[in-house]
């Protein structure tokens, strides 16, 4: 049997290691874009806050590919897949990769922006290993930096350049930060803590041009006002990166389509990861989970049923942690569903304690679920949105930190 | 290999295995000396209360595939295969919380600890008493706990015992074996008293 995976990440090491797990004989060639050793993407935001050391990064030894006898092949990206010859196409490699079992786990990249200047030196995505090296090399010069958008990577990055004591502003499209992860009351909450340590944040707002001597000295915003800044972070969300797959031959949508197996409309074809998309249990609708949990599970799932093994998975479910500052955020399913959807919501905000807790319950069933500073049984919650597990106890019992797990047996 | 298996029906909630785990994972391994630690030693093992008001001692389960092991980002959770365990290392924790994210029980908390580089919060949950069973020791738990609801046994013949239990139960004159008819008086009396403040 010959395996490829497309993908260094999460998803793919996981998966490489189930068909190792189920198969020693088969022939297994790696191919990632990257060539630093696999690591965790989600903690490249704590090198640059400098809480850990890029050494820390790797989430495998680098004798892992000799060692589950993997053929890697680094820092090339796949231009093309043959679905008839089955064969994975390399520039630079004439006659390609013939596989009979194939997975797409090639993650995602950076939303791109529409500005003029782009090409200016210290204007940064922030995604991989690489993009925190050369940030890190630029901030010893950096007083003032620019970060876009108010997502997750645009709000960690804004944390870690305030740790690195630079002035940091944040231009955000929507009126409060992570308003992809957490509803209005959380957003103000975590938007006045970043307030309170200094994080100047303005709503409403997006960069039209950048303009500076070969560095970037400066901003025009969308309102035509200026901004000066010695650096530029864009952190404006991601995309699946699928631009080497045959479209007419693969269905996709915003990610690859998947079924239950991980497999795709081409037999033999999985994805895993951020470039798949599947189903999410909270929203009962197509959805790309774009977070490392669901990319280790997925990748898992689509190694042991690519060597043979039929393992299903349900769906996937968006969720979330974040520590930063005094806070501690933690969010599961659908946290802010349209009033449309005739959920019912529970909430109780404690200002003293600056505690929130929030549940959406479609019926006896939990689908949403957000906390702030009180997040040590979390998981339990979130299990309970992903298993579908019917409440036995009220909602407002859930509500409260107290509660305890022997309740939800009874 | 011994395990710590819960019977929650017999636990009647005195929380004397909290006290115990608190002191067996202290720096002075003694109950008087360990209050005046800091950091304060804290449970890893944590009683609460069920509807009824009944015990329920909830600990971790060193699940396998443990979900806070694949879930980990800086790769700080491991398994002992020796003793089944898994467990969380203090030094390469990052405290990002990801593992109370994954961990289906909640037993996973965060603070200092004597084990933790001081000043330092970390992932904290039960590690079977590792260092305790190298000393040829039961887990601290099982050793406090006088009702029974925390017993030291190999899975197998406590799997064994249970499955006998049941059949006993169901067959025809048998009636079911009480635990002891005084767990079964004590569940009843809190059962009622919450039925009455219901009403």
């Amino acid at each position: 049997m010959k395996y490829v995976i497309i993908g260094n990440g999460v998803a793919g090491i996981h998966a490489a290691e189930a068909i190792r797990h189920l198969d020693a004989e088969g022939r297994l060639t790696l191919i990632g874009d990257e060539t630093f050793p696999p690591y965790c993407r989600p903690m490249i935001s704590m090198v640059l806050e400098g809480a850990t050391p890029p050494e820390r990064l790797p989430i495998r030894s680098t004798d892992f590919y000799r060692r589950l006898g993997i053929t890697p092949i680094l820092g090339r990206r796949v231009s093309g897949i043959d679905v008839e010859a089955r064969v994975v196409r390399l520039p630079g490699l004439e006659d390609g990769i013939p596989f009979d079992r194939l997975l797409i786990a090639s993650g995602a990249d950076p939303r791109p922006i529409t500005a003029d200047g782009l090409h200016l030196a210290h204007i940064f995505y922030m995604r991989t290993e690489r993009h925190i090296r050369e940030m890190l090399d630029a901030i010893p010069t950096v007083k003032t930096a620019l970060v876009l958008g108010g997502g997750l990577v645009g709000f960690k990055a804004a944390y870690g350049l305030l740790r690195r004591g630079i002035r940091v502003t944040q231009l955000i499209r929507s009126a409060y930060p992570l308003s992809m992860q957490v509803d209005r009351t959380a957003g103000e909450m975590i938007l006045n803590e970043l307030v309170r340590k200094g994080l100047d944040v303005r709503v409403g707002l997006s960069a039209a041009a950048f303009h500076g001597n070969g560095r970037v000295e400066g901003a025009r915003l969308s309102d035509g006002s200026e901004i000066a800044c010695d650096m530029v972070v864009i952190g404006k969300g991601v995309l699946p990166a699928l631009s080497f797959v045959p479209r007419d031959r693969i269905d996709v949508d915003l990610g690859v389509l998947v079924n239950a197996h991980m497999e795709t409309s081409v037999p033999g074809i999985y994805a895993a990861g951020d470039a798949a998309e599947f189903v999410d249990i909270a929203r009962k609708t197509r959805w790309v989970n774009a977070i490392w949990p669901e990319a280790a599970a997925q990748g898992r799932a689509a190694g042991m049923n690519m060597a043979g093994r039929p393992v299903a998975l349900k769906g996937s479910l968006s969720r979330n942690v974040i520590r930063i500052f005094d806070m501690d955020v933690m969010t599961g399913g659908w946290v802010d569903p349209p009033e449309s959807a005739g959920f019912e919501i529970l909430s109780r905000h404690d200002r003293r304690r600056k505690t929130y807790r929030k549940l959406v319950l479609d019926g006896r069933r939990l689908v949403g679920m957000a906390m702030v500073n009180d997040i040590a049984q979390g998981g339990l919650l979130i299990s309970l949105i992903q298993n579908e597990v019917p409440l036995r106890i009220s909602g407002n019992a859930l509500l409260s930190s107290g509660f305890n797990y022997r309740q939800l047996l009874n | 290999m011994k395990q710590v298996v819960v019977h929650p029906e017999r636990c009647v909630g005195c929380m004397q295995c909290m006290l115990a785990c608190a002191t067996a994972h202290s720096k002075t391994l003694h109950l008087f000396t360990a209050v005046r630690e800091d950091p304060l030693p804290k449970p890893r093992i944590h009683v609460g209360a069920g509807i009824h008001g009944e015990g329920f001692p909830n600990r971790c389960r060193h699940c396998d595939p443990a979900p806070c092991m694949l879930a980990c980002l800086p790769g700080a959770i491991s398994r002992i295969p020796e003793t089944n365990t898994v467990v969380i290392d203090p030094d390469t924790c990052i405290n990002c919380a990801s593992c109370a994210m994954a961990c289906p029980f909640g037993v996973i908390r965060y603070h200092g600890d004597a084990a933790a580089p001081p000043g330092k919060a970390v992932a904290v949950k039960c590690d079977n008493c590792t260092a305790r069973q190298k000393k040829g020791m039961v887990p601290a738990c099982v050793e406090v706990c006088k009702s029974g609801a925390l017993t030291f046994e190999e899975p197998a013949s406590a799997l064994g015992r249970k499955t006998r239990e049941v059949a006993r139960s169901v067959s025809r004159d048998a009636g079911g074996e009480p635990i002891a008819p005084g767990f079964a008086l004590l569940n009843a009396v809190k059962r009622s008293q919450i039925e009455m403040e219901k009403r």
